[in-house]
């Protein structure tokens, strides 16, 4: 095969066409194949429909058969040889002979109609009451039709309400899982088998207060289908433990007298109307008792401290209330834990009547806001420690060995001032703000001249204010400005500072502030003279804050001026004192007096020039609103008239 | 130079009495993001801090019995932090009930002078590496994911090369002796985090070849 040259092989498709005729050159006439209709013509030429047509063996039939029988003389032969039963077409060959009659008949019919001379179509009456079923049945099957239509309605509005209900339970599965994602988004909370547990606890916050704090979150879907949901609905509620319920406040008052040991105990003193709980969304409800958990972590916390403090008197803690002093006067701090359940009606509290409110809001406030910082401040304390091997603590006293601090320095990190401490500073600052404040009203408003104005500055540090204190005359308010204090006040004392700088510290005692300030008070009325001397063109002979002569005074010292009139004529002496009170002599020219002493030695005319004796001035008596206004007086009546 | 004799018993009484209570366990490369998600959900509200460690061990080799390690570590990370140095005593395995591996610890802050000093006193550097990873916390609990890697050129922790395809996860807890609260404490901790790693208490004798 690899070989040889290629074999050449002529196919030709084998001729299976009938040849018609082979023409004298050769060529080959083929039958043309038959078409589909051909085929079906030449295999419908073989049917002998005259075979079994023996039922009907009409007239008309007759010729046609005869023709058919003469064309198909042929294949008659050939077919008869079948049983005509069991000849394939033998149905076929009926049904058209049956349809052939059928049509001649309807043909000849139409055509007789048609004609109209041998026959005419009426439209047949028909008869009313052949047509008519009975009433009785048409009643039934309407029945029955209308009972059918009737269950294919229910069964449709089943279907509806059905799925309107699972719609519903569906829309209420759906709130109670968007309102698990927003408690969530709040919240801490986790699963424990079954059940959602919430943290309310500070502890991710740097608390250490041991409380759990948790609650449940308890899926609140099976309400009544039938009944109206309420407005205020929610799918999702939440248990809190049950000391955790209600409401609480810390409450801090001060207290003017020595508490009686007796009268110590609960405090109740819940006013307010407690509101329905049943309604409170989750979110409140879980407000309220992470409050009451702050209130009680802050008293636990102070009830601690009170006890391991020692103090010159020592702390009380009593049930819900703690006492402690503020100064070493009759002045006691009280912090007191109010929680009210709420279940339990405050029957022992209404009777009491409602006393004027002593709480310290500030301090309470004040007591939330540290325990917060104490709060961050165990947050930020603790610190990873690197390396990674060593252990957890403070990073300063890791560092203390390699950087060999002494033991000073590391005990000065330890001490930290408690809660309780720093409360009490508060209290004792608010309480001797108030004191002083007191002081100067009551001073200001018992004396009339000099006046005293207060400035208080709105902005205090939680440990010191200040105010400013001036006194003045009334109308000489430019002249006389003479006195300027600043108070800073502090803790435990006032520290006063003086418009020329000088510092006084006071202590916390009321009189010491009393007693200064009605000697700065005297000291002015005096300034006030020198100042006005300058205006009205006096001089100024002598000035002196603290004289050293006449009457000892209990408070402070007097002071004393004289001033000189332009002319040197009249002089005029002021001494005031604190307790005393002011003195106002008048010195008169010699020449004015009458009733001079006989002297031997100023007889000379010379002498008319010196000073003449003092005559006291009956200061209740002269006219004018002030001491300033009548020492001005004064001095004009007593220069002379140009 | 003649090692001077050393008492190779372990330091007792006062506040220095402590023990490690440990659980270890590995994870490997891919699964590490996953197991810090878990941590970060488990642990406590702190930024997650991650940190690079580079450890010393010394041996002191007395006349007789076991060789003395102490572990120097400092942080890479945080240069200026103490040196911390560590001795940890024989593991306490045996006990059944206890969930935990148990270990005497002394962890001592110390200067950046430790190696010369450790030098002067005898020891001898065994071996270093730097280790690097996620640090948690939980409570008491510490919690370190860290990959171990070797250290190619003495001395210089950049040149360093990993020493397998997963990280080191180690759970302790330093408490006094005889706390065997927190072995419960840790066991539940374990519990959680599995399946991402399961942390047993795997005994460090056994493992040497």
């Amino acid at each position: 095969m690899s070989g040889g040259p290629a074999v050449r092989i002529s196919i030709e498709s084998s001729c299976e066409k009938q040849v018609q005729e082979v023409a004298l050159d050769g060529t080959e006439t083929y039958v043309p194949p038959l078409s589909m209709s051909q085929n079906l013509a030449k295999l419908a030429q073989r049917i002998d429909f005259s075979q079994g047509s023996d039922s009907e063996e009409d007239v008309e039939g007759e010729p046609k058969d005869r023709e058919w029988g003469k064309q198909d003389g042929e294949e008659e032969e050939g077919t008869v040889k079948f049983q005509p039963s069991l000849w394939p077409w033998d149905s076929v060959r009926n049904n058209l002979r049956s349809a052939l009659t059928e049509m001649c008949v309807l043909y000849d019919v139409l055509s007789v109609v048609k004609e109209k001379k041998y026959m005419a179509l009426d439209p047949v009456s028909q008869d009313p009451a052949a047509g008519k079923t009975p009433q009785v049945f048409q009643l039934i099957s309407k029945k029955k039709s209308l009972a059918t239509a009737a269950m294919i309605l229910q069964k449709g509005a089943e279907k509806l309400s059905k799925s309107v209900a699972e719609n519903q339970e569906n829309r209420r599965q759906r709130d109670f899982n968007s309102e698990l994602l927003r408690l969530r988004s709040q919240w801490k909370l986790r699963k424990v088998g079954d059940k959602i547990l919430g943290d309310l606890s500070y502890r991710s916050a740097g608390s250490l207060f041991p409380h759990h704090g948790t609650f449940e979150v308890i899926k609140n879907t099976d309400i009544d289908l039938d009944k109206k949901i309420p407005e205020d609905y929610c799918p999702l509620d939440v248990q809190i433990p049950s000391d955790l319920e209600g409401s609480a406040y810390i409450k801090v008052s001060i207290q003017k007298q020595a508490p009686d040991i007796g009268d110590l105990g609960t405090v109740s003193l819940f006013r307010q109307q407690q509101k329905n709980k049943a309604g409170m969304p989750w979110h409140v409800k879980l407000e309220a008792a992470q409050n009451v958990l702050l209130c009680k972590e802050i008293f636990a916390q102070l009830s601690r401290e009170a006890v391991q403090i020692k103090s010159q008197i020592p702390h009380i803690v009593v049930k819900n209330q703690i006492i402690s002093h503020v100064s070493h006067t009759y002045i006691s701090l009280s912090i007191s834990l109010c929680h009210s359940t709420g279940e339990k009606k405050n029957n022992r509290a209404s009777p009491e009547k409602p006393k004027p409110d002593d709480h310290l809001y500030v301090l309470e406030h004040n007591l939330h806001q540290m325990m917060r910082e104490f709060h961050k401040q165990q947050l930020s304390s603790v610190v990873m420690p690197h390396p990674s091997s060593a252990p957890f603590g403070h990073k300063r006293l890791r560092l203390a060995g390699p950087l060999a601090y002494d033991k000073a320095e590391i005990s000065s990190w330890q001490q930290t001032e408690g809660l309780l401490e720093k409360i009490i500073k508060q209290a004792k600052h608010i309480f001797l703000r108030s004191r002083t404040a007191r002081t100067i009203d009551s001073l200001a408003s018992r004396i009339e001249d000099p006046q005293i104005q207060a400035h208080w500055s709105n902005i205090n540090d939680v440990y010191e204010s200040s105010v400013k204190v001036l006194i003045t005359s009334q109308g000489y308010e430019q002249i006389c400005k003479s006195i300027q204090l600043q108070l800073n006040i502090g803790v435990e004392q006032i520290r006063v500072v003086h418009r020329d700088g000088r510092v006084v510290m006071l202590s916390h005692q009321e009189q010491e502030l009393q007693d200064f300030l009605l000697s700065q008070m005297s000291q002015h009325q005096v300034h006030a003279v020198q100042q006005l001397a300058k205006v009205m063109g006096w001089h100024v002979l002598s000035f002196s804050n603290h004289v050293g002569l006449g009457p000892v005074e209990s408070i402070g010292n007097a002071s004393a001026v004289t001033v000189a009139s332009p002319n040197g004529e009249y002089a005029i002496s002021v001494r005031n004192g604190p307790e005393s009170g002011c003195k106002v002599l008048v010195q008169f020219p010699r020449s004015q007096i009458k009733e001079l002493p006989k002297s031997d030695v100023i007889q000379d005319a010379k002498w008319s020039h010196l000073r003449g004796p003092y005559k006291e001035v009956h200061w209740s008596k002269m006219e004018g609103r002030n001491f300033v206004y009548k020492m001005e007086l004064l001095m004009a009546a007593l220069t002379p008239c140009p | 130079m003649e090692a001077p004799p050393v008492t190779v018993m372990p330091v007792t009484g006062g506040t220095i009495n402590m023990m490690e209570y440990l659980l270890q366990g590995s994870v490997l490369d891919q699964a590490l993001e996953s197991l810090l998600h878990r941590l970060r959900g488990l642990c406590d509200n702190m930024e997650p801090e991650t940190f690079t460690d580079h450890e010393l061990v010394y041996l002191l080799k007395g006349q007789q019995g076991n060789p003395f390690i102490l572990r120097a570590r400092r942080s890479l990370s945080h240069p200026t932090a103490p040196w911390h140095l560590r001795y940890l005593g024989q593991s306490e395995v045996g006990d059944k009930s206890r969930h935990a591996l148990v270990r005497n610890c002394v962890d001592v802050a110390a200067s950046h002078s430790l190696p010369e000093f450790l030098n002067e006193m005898g020891f001898r550097m065994d071996h270093e590496f730097v280790s690097n990873g996620h640090i948690f916390r939980k409570g008491a609990m510490k919690i370190v994911v860290s990959k171990l890697s070797r250290i190619l050129v003495p001395g210089n922790t950049e040149n360093t090369e990993h020493l397998s395809l997963s990280y080191l996860v180690e759970l302790s807890v330093l408490a006094p002796a005889g706390q065997d609260t927190v072995s419960e404490d840790m066991r539940s901790f374990a519990e959680q985090l599995k399946p991402l790693v399961h942390l047993e208490k795997i005994d460090p004798s056994k493992q040497r070849h």
